[in-house]
């Protein structure tokens, strides 16, 4: 099977920056290579138009409050 | 009693004949922990068997002779895949990386199984840190060429083997069903919030879910029934009624609507498989169930949404083993996953959540109008170990991409699911059959999964496993 290439992002150093990522440039260049095929398809969430949909995240502040009988 | 009768028997029957004194709990462990002495050097399912395991089953022995109390699953020997802490067993998630170490604490789950009266014998291997659906080195017992299925592959191999009826594992993307499914055992995936995951090694917060796998729907349920139930320590556990799921196995098919979803579901497995789940279907259909199709376009985005919230939140969990250079230490492919979580953009990770809660939206305008979805569970049987990928009606496919596409829909969405085995394929192997129902509602999954069961009982056992003690 073919490896596709990596994904025309931007140059390492600067991914390197944005991503805060502790990898060196040759493997973050690995990673990369590595991510092309899943980029691809995450990418494809920009097509979709979901700006009325609450993300199924949901901040809770009575979070530490909960107790249970254990 | 025969040996052979003992390890095959289920949880309902262990229990039944631990009651009438045909054995003791001592001599049920004696016997499985040399089940797994002679056979588990070829399946390698076991990465740990407890030290004190006879010890914990004279406990029992002389509890159950001197008070009479006999507790859910008191005697019963049970395994817990290695990513659930234990204080009694050491805990890996699978690593051997350098300077990776775990509390040696119990999970909310063993306390539950101890507190049923349970043997926790061993811990049974995962794909390193749940993060694969192949597990090596374990093998599948009906096929010892052949990869078990993952990440909760050890415990799918050892209850499909005889060595346990019972062992825990955890889902993120079908870690509990696909590794069922290869096996030709139960795996129950509960609804997120039903069990309490606190004390097991994180993948990604919002998918994980822990559940059992074992070799009868009925023990499914007698588990679930010990370990069900509000744990504060565990944010996503929901204060739900817990019923007893045993009671939901009487109910038949009779009056079940049953949702069929044609698109990505039912459209691109194997020949065999196919036929399989619809024979199934054709089942259910004359023992009563109604039977409704529909299509759901959204789906055709839930791998880009689990990709972006999968490798986020790993890669969030892992970022200090990352900076300090010990992912260097993990499985090639297990590392590249963890060290890409920083490449997801945070945009991308919300879109991914709001294509979930339309997924949800979605699902729930479904179970409006049927009571459970019956799918494959997988679109394939086992393929032989070292395949990176695999060919379903001439289209190549990468074995993370099959193996998990019919069954992180559920893992997105959060609904309780099953894989209950429904036959073979021509080369033997087994098929599993998923069946999803709404939150909570674990009892409607179980009730068409004892029909399944029924309609292809008695289960076959791999050949060379039946013949020896």
């Amino acid at each position: 099977v073919k490896k596709p290439p990596p994904p025309n992002l931007m140059p390492e150093t600067l991914l390197q920056q944005l991503s805060g990522t502790a990898l060196d440039l040759d493997r973050l260049q690995e990673v990369v290579r590595a991510y092309a095929p899943i980029f691809e398809e995450i990418s494809r969430l920009k097509d979709l138009d979901l700006k009325t949909t609450h993300p199924a995240v949901i901040f809770e502040p009575t979070a530490p409050y909960r107790v249970s009988a254990r | 009693v025969s040996n052979t009768e003992l390890h095959w028997a289920s949880i309902s029957e262990l229990r039944r004949r631990l009651d009438l004194g045909e054995f003791s709990s001592v001599e049920l462990t004696q016997h499985l922990l040399a089940r797994i002495a002679d056979h588990d050097q070829q399946i390698r399912s076991f990465i740990h068997i407890s030290d004190d395991a006879l010890e914990q089953a004279r406990i029992s022995d002389r509890r159950r002779r001197l008070t009479g109390v006999v507790r859910l699953l008191e005697g019963i020997p049970v395994a817990l895949k290695d990513n659930y802490l234990t204080s009694d067993m050491p805990t890996t998630a699978g690593t051997t990386a350098p300077g990776i170490t775990f509390p040696m604490e119990d999970s909310a789950c063993a306390e539950r199984l101890r507190a049923a009266g349970a043997i926790l014998l061993g811990k049974t291997r995962t794909h390193e840190f749940a993060w694969g659906t192949i597990t090596p080195p374990v093998a599948n017992p009906w096929d010892i060429t052949r990869i078990p299925g993952g990440s909760s592959g050890g415990s799918g191999a050892a209850v499909a083997a005889g060595f346990i009826p019972m062992s825990m594992g955890s889902d993120t993307g079908g870690s509990i069903r696909i590794p069922a499914s290869f096996c030709g055992v139960v795996g129950l995936k509960p609804t997120f919030g039903r069990l309490s995951r606190h004390g097991i090694v994180p993948h990604s917060w919002s998918l994980d879910h822990p559940g059992p796998l074992t070799r009868t729907v009925e023990d499914a349920a007698l588990v679930m029934n010990s370990l069900a139930g509000y744990d504060a320590r565990d944010p996503a556990c929901q204060d739900q009624p817990v019923p007893d799921f045993t009671r939901s196995l009487r109910g038949g098919v009779r009056g079940l609507r049953v949702g069929v979803i044609d698109n990505h579901f039912m459209d691109r497995n194997s020949p065999d498989v196919q036929a399989c789940i619809e024979a199934r279907l054709c089942d259910l259909q004359r023992q009563g169930a109604r039977l409704t199709h529909f299509t759901m376009p959204i789906l055709d985005y839930g791998l880009a949404a689990i990709y972006a919230i999968e490798l986020a939140s790993s890669g969030a969990f892992h970022d200090r083993w990352i900076a300090e250079g010990r992912t260097a230490h993990f499985q090639p492919e297990v590392r590249a996953l963890v060290e890409m979580g920083r490449l997801v953009s945070a945009v991308d990770y919300l879109k991914a959540e709001q294509v979930r809660s339309v997924m949800a939206q979605e699902f729930k305008k479904l179970f409006d109008k049927v009571d459970v979805i019956v799918t494959p569970t997988e679109p394939l049987t086992a393929w032989k170990s070292g395949q990176s990928s695999v060919s379903i009606n001439g289209h190549e496919e990468s074995v993370l991409g099959a193996s998990w596409r019919l069954t992180y829909p559920f893992n997105l969405t959060g609904l309780p699911a099953i894989s209950v085995p429904c036959g073979f394929d021509r080369e033997g192997m087994p098929i599993g059959l998923q069946i999803a129902a709404r939150p909570f509602d674990e009892q409607s999954v179980l009730r068409c999964a004892t029909s399944i069961e029924r309609a292809n009982a008695p289960m076959a056992r791999p050949s060379w496993l039946t013949t020896t003690a």
